[in-house]
């Protein structure tokens, strides 16, 4: 499978983010959008007449959107349907609605974060009060979820694509202006999901060890004693 | 709603799970805080003294705090720095800690001040329930304070943490769990109420 990406967009993130956590190999094709402008060019309008990056070419079709793409990579290659789980209406119901906001983070928190890095013009303030507003809804359910015992978006044992999708806008949100600091259950699920293995990281996302790792740093100095007496055995 | 001289809430202990650490500000001064392996409650200026980055990017590590940028390790307590990677087998200068503020666990709530004037105040004494979902508003502590009044919700104890410029979070001990989504949902319509009488647009 090959994904035409551009390592700095959220939504190309996604889904290397997901291939990773699935264990599915995509070859990378950089599209240079900035200062590039390559996604406006013929070539690749043939496959995305949007303009609009990341592309999924999955040998049967192009996918063009982001969060098909991470629909596309849950259904055929999570067997255990941890990811998507479409054999239980409900969370499968409640896993598009969050979809549905990830998209609404793109264009609000993904938007403001163009217009900083990048000049893209938008009407700056606005966007970042449309991000506000989601992200309190969101650390709203994130609290009581956390009460109820509940770690993810979607009630569950296990992560779906939902905290992907909403993931990766974010964990970026200050590169647009958007502080996490008034979200602290919003902060706790990003460490969460950062802490899970094969966590791929990008630009601006710093990683969380394991908590396991860290216990092993907790006794480092028993290590180092351990192992100074194993060197004199 | 009992105001409190100098002494802030500034985080719940619910709030700092392991390894965890919690951003928030008081009175203009950014803090983060954390919870050692051994339950030690931390709270410091958000600002590495290696190159400033702010501590809370970073992770609790046992009963040390590593910054996210060059893994410096902090000591819980002191405050001091214990390890330094560049420089594994030197000990560290004793003059390289972390800005520590003093920390009161009361009521499920993590308290401090920052204030320069250590001659008053005290943490009230609160009477045991269950710590609410912290709400923070885009108003002075004064106006949310007066407003808070006004309401008259009864059922909980509220406290305001002066968070910077024109910014503040309610902070709330609820009676009982069933009504902690009553009196969150209360509270939502006083932020709306007070942020839309200041609205922009
Ligand atoms: S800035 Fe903290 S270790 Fe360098």
């Amino acid at each position: 499978m090959l994904l035409y990406d551009n390592a700095m967009l959220p939504e190309c993130y996604a889904v290397r983010l997901l291939s990773g956590l699935l264990g599915v190999e995509l070859d990378l094709k950089t599209v240079d959008c900035y200062p590039g402008r390559q996604h406006r060019e013929e070539a690749f309008l043939a496959i995305n007449p949007l303009g609009t990056l990341p592309v999924l070419d999955t040998g049967d079709a192009f996918l063009r959107d982001w969060l098909a793409a991470l629909v596309y990579l849950a259904a055929r290659y999570d067997s255990s349907a941890r990811w998507l789980p479409t054999a239980d209406a409900g969370r499968l119901a409640a896993v598009q609605e969050w979809l549905s906001i990830a998209r609404l983070l793109q264009s609000s928190a993904g938007a403001a974060r163009l217009h900083d890095s990048i000049g893209m013009a938008t009407d700056i303030e606005r966007r970042r009060r449309e991000a506000h507003d989601l992200l309190r809804m969101t650390e709203k359910h994130l609290w009581f979820g956390e009460r109820g015992g509940d770690d993810w978006l979607v009630a569950g044992a296990e992560p779906t694509i939902a905290d992907i999708a909403l993931f990766v806008h974010v964990i970026l949100s200050e590169e647009g202006g958007i502080a996490r600091m008034p979200y602290p259950a919003v902060r706790r699920w990003t460490e969460r999901l950062r802490r899970l293995p094969n966590f791929a990281l990008m630009g601006g996302v710093f990683p969380m060890p394991a908590l396991d790792a860290s216990r092993t740093l907790l006794s480092e100095t028993e290590c180092q004693a351990a192992s100074a007496q194993s060197a004199t055995h | 709603m009992i105001a409190s001289i100098g002494w802030h809430p500034v985080a719940a202990s619910s709030d700092l799970p392991t390894g965890h650490v919690y951003q928030t500000q008081l009175e203009g001064q950014a803090l983060a805080v954390w919870r050692s392996a051994e339950g030690e409650v931390n709270v410091w200026e958000d600002r590495c003294p290696h190159r400033g980055v702010r501590f809370s990017i970073g992770v609790a590590v046992g009963n040390e705090l590593q910054c996210q940028y060059h893994a410096w390790r902090f000591a819980s307590g002191s405050g001091a720095c214990t390890h330094i990677p560049a420089h594994p087998t030197q000990k560290p200068a004793a003059v390289i800690r972390a800005t520590i503020f003093p920390v009161i666990e009361r009521g499920g709530l993590v308290w401090t001040r920052v204030a320069e004037d250590h001659s008053e105040g005290t943490v009230p004494l609160v009477r045991d329930g269950v710590v609410m979902r912290a709400l923070p508003v885009n108003r002075p502590a004064a106006t949310v304070e007066a407003a808070l009044l006004a309401a008259e919700l009864t059922g909980a104890t509220f406290f305001v943490q002066p968070l910077a410029e024109g910014q503040s979070v309610i902070r709330g001990i609820a009676r009982d769990e069933a009504s902690l989504r009553t009196l969150d949902s209360a509270l939502e319509r006083l932020r709306r109420q007070l942020e839309a009488d200041h609205a922009v647009i």
